[in-house]
């Protein structure tokens, strides 16, 4: 009889604290040989902390970890590693600075690939880093420097040092990619999907994702976490969305799609754009936004929508076509214009452009516009501070400590903040959003987007780049759809309800 | 190899070889003396202190930390060293020791450095501003008031300028530096660890890179470079003084911007670094031979080097913008 191989990883109880929060409960999980794992559950389920601690970035307070059935107590990153877990963090972690070669094979840089005399070896570096690659599939140059590749391309060097473990000693390590199609586009989420497929030839892989779609089709597994425990360990076969929502949630149903009532149009629109161009991004756009209104640019990667809400914000400049804000137009158009006639933008990289994380909540808050928390130069803490618990409570914020540095934040409730900041001025007219769901769990998601909804309601007009077309059929009036920098459809949504996300797709590539 | 050194280094230096060319030629037709075989020896002498400390300035730049030290490191070290070198105040010759205990003063004030930047989290700009004036008191304490020490022996306080094949001395040792920082910096876990660190230190951190010793170690270098710097100016002015390394700071970190060296680290190298000595040196050489008047000298030179720093940084202007 032959007898069936322990399971890659295996954890037994597994507790972990933080003050008086639970973050981890009395997790048991067992992983087998060439599975892929989903997992999935809200933020501040606990997800994080179960990655850290296989990443050997965290203890556990309590429980066992085994892995290939030997128990293993990681001291820090460098002890997974060798144990065989590697892992994609939700944030690149690439050295943009130094080659594919030397980011895949990290342990280079604790001394593998070293001549006789102790000097780098870049021949052998590149030859077992081209192996490495090569068993992904990827096509790329070790030589090249990250700083060099596309943003998918690194994801690609962030999976191939995931699998780089030790190849000779470790018949099948363990990779964790942590939300890898967060940040990616339709057309690059299926390369991705592709990979994943092969990485389950040689690999096992933890595949943490929001999108419960993707999750069913690509994972073999699936389990659910809720406030530190698993609340569902099931086959994918069989599963539904609706199944892995009641267990992330408590049983709540999945949200319907709000069907929105027409806006009353106001007679100036608040944004007029006409033939806009910006060379190389965008050309001979136009298109109407009145106070009330929701319009929703869709596109593919390079469709010039994110470079056309940057434009309209002043952040880059058009060479071409004119912008009206109020029924003005527009001249010498830049940032501080823009923020002077009530236009704010919710950018999608956060953590650059968003926010200023070593400020608390309160400070960010009023970066932008203090209102009442200000009188003339000088700033009003306390009052600062009473408008920023406000907004804690309307946008369901946590932790609820408004004097925190923003920096410590989940990405969620650092996107409720950056919400906030522009909410919170009364002169506000035009709301631009860069992916305001992006990396955000299906409770956050629903709170941003009310507070859109609120916003609207309350006869600010708004811009949105949906991450998925879905968010854009639920949340806009209209529809722009561009390709190659050149508006392709549009569609109103008031008059149109039953337009399908084909007929979207169709006009996206 | 060299292909290697040159795909490796952040965009290739051939735009600053070529400047350097141009303002060669430029200074060429102003005064002719400039191209003559004595004056580009002469231009290769100057090179040879601050070449030297910017090799060890580029280490600390590239982790994204910054030395200030130099001055006072230089004025120990070359204190200590000629005091115990044949001179006409003391009458002690330590021989090679005297090598060793000066270079490994300048060791000492890095590696003091160098902990309380680490151990005490202090930021590197204040832990080097304190040891620069540590180092500047004890030069001064070793100048004291006695006899102005001064080489005694004529081989020595020749020996930087005396030519080998053409090319005086201290150019070879700073040469030799240069190369020598070259190959830590491309073929070495700790050269390639720094990059590391300056691109990203938290994910050095968790990639195992040793980042508290690396950083440690790159201000020791540093220092000890700085020593060497120290001694061989010491040398070549022929008498000990505690401020032998005035104004190298303030070549040596231009020269490594404009050779585009990132202040914030992870960007540059050693290579050109060593060519924005170069042109630093040539111009001022260059403006002296030109016959600037030498009331506007200091001035002319202040705004030519703005000129070459914001030339050099136009590409970069937009370097905060997040491109996607």
């Amino acid at each position: 009889m032959t007898q069936t191989p322990p399971p890659v990883l295996r954890l037994i109880n597994v507790s972990r604290s933080f003050g008086a929060v639970k973050a981890l409960n009395n997790v048991s999980l067992e992983i087998r040989r060439g599975e892929v794992l989903g997992l999935v559950g809200e933020n501040g389920a606990g997800k994080s902390t179960l990655l850290k601690i296989l990443a050997g970035i965290e203890k556990p307070d309590t429980g066992k970890i085994e892995m290939n059935g030997v128990e293993v107590k990681f001291r820090g990153p460098n002890d997974a590693r060798a144990a065989g877990v590697g892992v994609v963090h939700q944030e690149q972690s690439l050295f943009t600075n130094l080659t594919v070669a030397e980011n895949i094979e990290q342990h280079a840089m604790t001394g593998s690939a070293l001549s006789r005399l102790g000097l780098q070896d870049w021949g052998r570096l590149n030859r077992e880093a081209q192996k490495v690659l090569d068993k992904i599939g990827a096509k790329l140059n070790p030589n090249t420097k990250v700083s060099d590749l596309s943003f998918i391309d690194r994801q690609m060097v962030e999976i191939a040092r995931a699998v780089c473990i030790d190849p000779g000693r470790r018949s099948t390590p363990l990779v964790i990619l942590d939300e890898p199609t967060a940040v990616l586009e339709q057309q690059e989420t299926a390369v991705l999907e592709r990979e994943i497929r092969k990485l389950r030839e040689f690999a096992s892989v933890i595949f943490v994702s929001h999108r419960l779609d993707e999750i069913l089709r690509i994972c073999d597994r699936v389990v659910v976490m809720r406030s530190g425990s698993l609340s569902s360990d099931r086959p994918t076969a069989g599963v539904s969305k609706a199944d892995l929502f009641s267990a992330m949630v408590d049983g709540q149903a999945e949200p319907v799609i709000h069907a929105r009532q027409r806006p009353a149009v106001a007679s100036k629109p608040a944004v007029k754009v006409t033939r806009l161009s910006r060379q190389g991004e965008f050309h001979d756009i136009s298109f109407e936004v009145h106070p009330g209104q929701i319009l929703a640019l869709v596109g593919a990667s390079k469709s010039g929508r994110e470079s056309l809400a940057r434009t309209l914000f002043g952040a880059e400049t058009h060479d071409g076509g004119s912008i009206e804000i109020n029924g003005k137009p527009v001249s010498r158009w830049s940032i501080r214009k823009a923020v002077a006639a009530g236009l704010a933008f919710v950018p999608a990289e956060r953590k650059v452009e968003g926010i200023v994380g070593g400020l608390s909540s309160t400070r960010n808050i009023a970066l932008t516009n203090p209102g009442v928390g200000a009188v003339g130069p000088f700033l009003r803490p306390r009052t600062m501070a009473r408008v920023a618990k406000d907004w804690f409570s309307r946008l369901d914020v946590r932790p609820g400590d408004v004097s925190l540095p923003l920096g410590q934040f989940s990405g969620g409730n650092q996107q409720k903040v950056v919400m906030a900041k522009w909410l919170n001025s009364d002169a506000l007219k035009v709301l631009i959003l860069d992916h305001p769901l992006r990396g955000l769990d299906v409770g956050a998601s629903k709170t941003v987007n009310a507070q859109i909804r609120a916003a609207c309601k309350a006869g600010v007009a708004v811009i949105l780049i949906p991450d998925t077309i879905e968010e854009a059929l639920e949340m806009a009036d209209d529809i722009i759809v561009m390709r190659d920098g050149l508006r392709s459809a549009r569609h109103d949504l008031h008059s149109n309800r039953n337009l399908a996300i084909q007929d979207i797709v169709a006009d996206m590539v | 190899m060299v292909n290697h050194l040159l795909s490796r280094e952040s965009k290739g230096p051939t735009g600053l070889i070529l400047a350097v060319v141009a303002l060669m030629v430029v200074f060429s037709f102003l005064n002719p003396r400039f191209a003559s075989v004595e004056n580009l020896q002469n231009v290769l002498f100057q090179s040879s202190v601050p070449l030297i400390i910017v090799v060890g300035a580029t280490l600390v730049i590239l982790m994204g930390s910054i030395d200030l030290s130099v001055q006072g490191v230089m004025g120990a070290a070359g204190m200590a060293w000629i005091l115990i070198t044949p001179n006409t105040r003391t009458g002690l010759d330590y021989g090679v020791w005297a090598w060793v205990i000066a270079l490994g003063t300048g060791v000492a004030l890095g590696l003091f450095a160098g902990l309380i930047y680490e151990r005490l989290k202090v930021p590197s700009f204040v832990a080097t501003l304190g040891t620069w004036y540590v180092g500047l008191g004890i030069g001064i304490m070793l100048y004291g008031n006695g006899l102005l020490p001064s080489l005694t022996n004529e081989a020595l306080a020749r020996w930087p300028t005396r030519l080998t094949l053409g090319i005086p001395n201290s150019f070879w040792l700073a040469g030799a530096v240069v190369v020598v920082g070259l190959v830590i910096m491309n073929y070495t876990r700790f050269g390639r660890g720094l990059l590391a660190i300056g691109n990203n230190e938290a994910i050095a951190r968790s990639s195992g890179i040793s980042v508290s010793r690396y950083k440690i170690m790159a201000l020791a270098i540093a220092g000890g470079l700085s020593a060497l710097a120290g001694i061989l100016a010491t040398m070549q002015l022929g008498s000990g003084s505690s401020d032998i390394g005035s104004t190298q700071l303030f070549t040596v970190i231009p020269a490594a911007v404009i050779g585009g060296t990132a202040l914030s680290g992870g960007e540059g190298g050693v290579l050109r670094s060593s060519l924005g000595v170069f042109l630093l040196v040539i111009l001022n050489n260059g403006l002296v031979l030109a016959g600037v008047d030498p009331d506007y000298q200091q001035g002319v030179f202040g705004l030519i080097l703005i000129l070459a720093i914001v030339t050099v940084a136009w590409p970069h202007r937009n370097r905060l913008k997040v491109a996607k």
